[in-house]
């Protein structure tokens, strides 16, 4: 589980070019919305695929994106349920 | 003929940069071809003495292309540019072959990888989003 947070923290680093603040973010930090990271659309979608290509992983539609994109955790669980690596 | 793709591109004559599509399946990928000629407007001015297509219309080129893959009717803006490289400058008389295929979307935004290519060699290549504004059914 925790390697897959690594991994997704990974993935915000390189496809988001974050490096500085994927390392300092916590598993819990909300990703988008004020408060947040401050992602948005476009980086969402950036991150939907880049999670296919690393986990192959499918998010088909906005509201699964709104709900699996929330923070680092919530992205390690959905991938962990979807039962790939 | 038939219905022509070409004309659900909503943009004016004078702002159409695809002259003709070579192959088409529907949200998945299509060929077009772009026709550089010496009385272009855009090409008067650059350069005089030196005509050369300006790269943002190459771009431009490249991202109508691109939209001839969105459902028919509706409305997009482009929301992203990315990864966009120039290996070559498109110069009068040059037929530009470009070819988009679209790599995913989420909600409203759609992401296409667009290659083109004169004479077999690449002259350009970018990653772009187009965000639908005005779905085909008129948002209604």
């Amino acid at each position: 589980m925790s390697e897959i947070r690594e991994r997704v923290r990974g993935l915000l680093a390189t496809r988001l070019k974050l490096a500085k603040a994927a390392d300092e973010l916590g598993d819990e930090a909300p990703l988008f919305g004020p408060g947040g990271l401050g992602l948005d659309s476009i980086d969402a979608l950036e991150l939907v695929l880049g999670l296919e290509k690393e986990f192959g992983v499918v998010i088909e539609d906005r509201a699964t994106a709104v709900q699996v994109l929330a923070s680092i955790r919530t992205i390690a669980e959905f991938v962990e349920a979807q039962g790939k690596d | 003929m038939g219905h022509d793709p070409l004309s659900s591109l909503p943009h004016g004559l004078s702002f159409r940069f695809v002259d003709r599509i070579l192959e088409l399946t529907p949200g998945k990928r299509v060929v077009a071809l772009k026709n550089v000629t010496l009385n272009d407007p855009n090409l008067q001015g650059h350069f005089p003495g030196n005509p050369l297509m300006p790269g943002v219309l190459l771009v431009e080129a490249m991202v109508q292309t691109a939209g001839l893959l969105l459902p028919e009717g509706s409305s997009a803006v482009l929301a992203q540019i990315k990864e966009a490289r120039f290996r070559r400058p498109v110069v009068p008389g040059d037929q530009v072959r470009i070819e988009a295929e679209r790599g995913g979307g989420l909600g409203m935004l759609h992401r296409f990888t667009v290659r083109a290519g004169v004479a077999g060699d690449p002259v350009a290549e970018a990653e772009v989003v187009l965000a639908i504004t005005a779905p085909a059914d008129g948002g209604s």
